[in-house]
């Protein structure tokens, strides 16, 4: 008789995760990039325009968004760790009390901006642009109300449906002012042309003008998007997740290229969920085939690798597991990764790196940066971010 | 001592001349009626930059507008297209990484090379 798979199940689903065993790093920290998710559309239904939500709720529609973007591979061990499925069933991601008792409380992060889940990777391939745009406006609207107002800890990333690059910029400018809104994000193109394409300028001047960052985070290919992968689109996930990195790879190589650091000289980026080995081998070749090729872009003023490093961050998830913990310290060092490097643990993923993991793979004199500095920097905050007295309600104005 | 390489006369304005002095090649340069010289060399992979073309500098006053300098010369390097302001030898992007200049002056009609203390031990050799 064959044993019921559950049977054999380690963790339980929405368990807490216990207490690290020995943490070698009891610093603050602060995570860039954490997953919340909605249990199913039906929670963004009060938040939508009138005229969408019955769109929505009519005829054919059932009240689902069509927010995943067709031909996303499913992830063959479930998108979530399996601990972080809370007790309903629901997906990870959904259960606030789940995430402090699974991560915020145990490893004293003392901010994590939340990143979205089928939010951020369906939004720009929703190919109804005027929902995009609206379902972008519900979901900031809904992140506020049910995770930033009642979690100090958490602060969120405006998502916008690139499709429109106005409108996305006004959602933008109704946040301005928000400190409780730290970024905007973005992981498809919504208009299939890379990132640092000048169509998608009016977003990057609203997050300059309302003195937030931008977020780039891999996802969002597939459906009405450019596949995620250069040569075609590949057939497995294994091989999706192995090369997730390359939309990410055009979009930066797009923003150096079409001069949008000289354009907004304020502007802040940070990559997200995109690893980081494979970072000093294109800078290396960005900065060589400048000194060949500026003539074709006479815009951009300085070498791409200063631009990289003065105005990009990269989160550290999912660091590359190199065989020898050396090998990766000296490619990080290759990018100054000491400066650059912003902690992530991409919870509630199936491919979470666990703090106590990133501590024993970097020198434990970059800890208090990676961990904690270079984020509060990156995001203008005080790097005592205890003593930054109280925050405001998080509504947009 | 320096070297003469020739009558002002001889050398066009605009275009580098490269002239051997010795095993070193020295590219001169006539422009606006100042002469300038470079070492043949680019120091990214030792091609022969001075036989590479002269352009303006073709720059940007902002991304998507491109404008052209006229009066500073630019000469690519013929195998990787390296840049480097041909008359005083530095690259664009970075002031400090650069070929190395041989000064000249004009004495009497005649172009004059100051070479380095060690060319000229061994063009006296």
């Amino acid at each position: 008789m064959s044993t019921p798979a559950s049977d054999h199940r380690q963790i339980s689903p929405g368990a807490a995760r216990p207490r690290p065993r020995k943490r070698a790093y009891r610093g603050p920290i602060v995570d860039c990039d954490v997953h919340h998710n909605w249990s199913s559309h039906q929670v963004l239904h009060p938040y939508l325009s009138a005229p969408w939500r019955e769109f929505v709720l009519g005829p054919g529609r059932q009240g689902n968004i069509p927010l995943t973007a067709a031909g996303f591979f499913s992830v063959p061990n479930g998108n979530g760790r399996e601990d972080t499925v809370p007790e309903s069933g629901e997906p990870a991601g959904t259960d606030l009390e789940l995430m402090r008792a699974q991560l915020l409380d145990p490893y004293g992060i003392e901010r994590a901006l939340l990143t979205y889940g089928d939010g951020l990777f369906g939004i720009s391939g929703l190919t109804n642009p005027y929902l995009a745009t609206d379902v972008a406006r519900a979901a900031n609207d809904w992140t506020a109300e049910r995770w930033l107002a009642p979690e100090p800890r958490l602060f969120g990333s405006i998502l916008v449906a690139n499709q429109l690059p106005l409108e996305a910029a006004t959602e933008i400018r109704r946040w301005a002012g928000n400190s409780r809104m730290a970024q905007v994000i973005m992981a498809g193109s919504g208009l299939g042309k890379p990132l640092g394409h000048p169509v998608y300028d009016p977003i990057y001047k609203a997050a300059v003008e309302s003195g937030v960052a931008v977020a780039i985070h891999i996802g969002g290919q597939g459906g009405t998007q450019p596949f995620s992968t250069g040569g075609g689109p590949v057939n497995f996930y294994f091989e999706y997740h192995a090369l997730l990195l390359q939309p990410l790879l055009t979009h930066l190589v797009s923003l150096i290229a079409h001069g949008v650091f000289e354009k907004f000289p304020d502007l802040r980026v940070m990559l997200l969920e995109c690893g980081v080995a494979w970072l000093p081998g294109i800078l290396w070749r960005l900065d060589a085939d400048y000194r060949s090729m500026r003539r074709e872009i006479p815009w951009v003023k300085r070498l791409p690798s200063e631009y990289f490093m003065e105005r990009c961050r990269v989160s550290t998830q999912p660091l590359e597991q190199s065989p020898r913990r050396a090998q990766l310290i000296q490619l990080l060092e290759a990018m100054n990764g000491r400066d650059v490097l912003c902690f992530s643990s991409d919870y509630p993923h199936w491919d979470t790196d666990d703090p106590d993991y990133i501590a024993s793979r970097i020198p434990s004199d970059w800890w208090p940066s990676v961990y904690h500095a270079n984020a509060c920097k990156f995001y203008g905050w005080p790097q005592d971010v205890s003593a930054s007295g109280p925050r405001e309600a998080a509504h947009a104005g | 001592m320096p070297v003469d390489v020739g009558a002002l006369t001889d050398f066009t304005e605009g275009g580098f001349r490269v002239v051997r002095v010795d095993g070193d090649e020295v590219g001169i340069l006539l422009w606006a009626g100042t002469v300038y010289a470079l070492r043949n060399s680019c120091p990214h992979q030792l091609g022969p930059l001075c036989e590479g073309r002269i352009r303006p500098l073709l720059t940007a006053s902002a991304p998507g507008k491109p404008s052209l300098d006229t009066g500073t010369p630019v000469v690519s390097c013929p195998w990787h297209g390296w840049e480097f302001d041909a008359r005083t030898g530095s690259s664009l992007w970075d002031a400090r990484y650069r070929v190395r200049q041989v000064q000249t002056r004009v004495t009497r009609g005649r172009v004059l090379l100051d070479l380095p203390a060690h060319a000229r031990r061994r063009a006296s050799a």
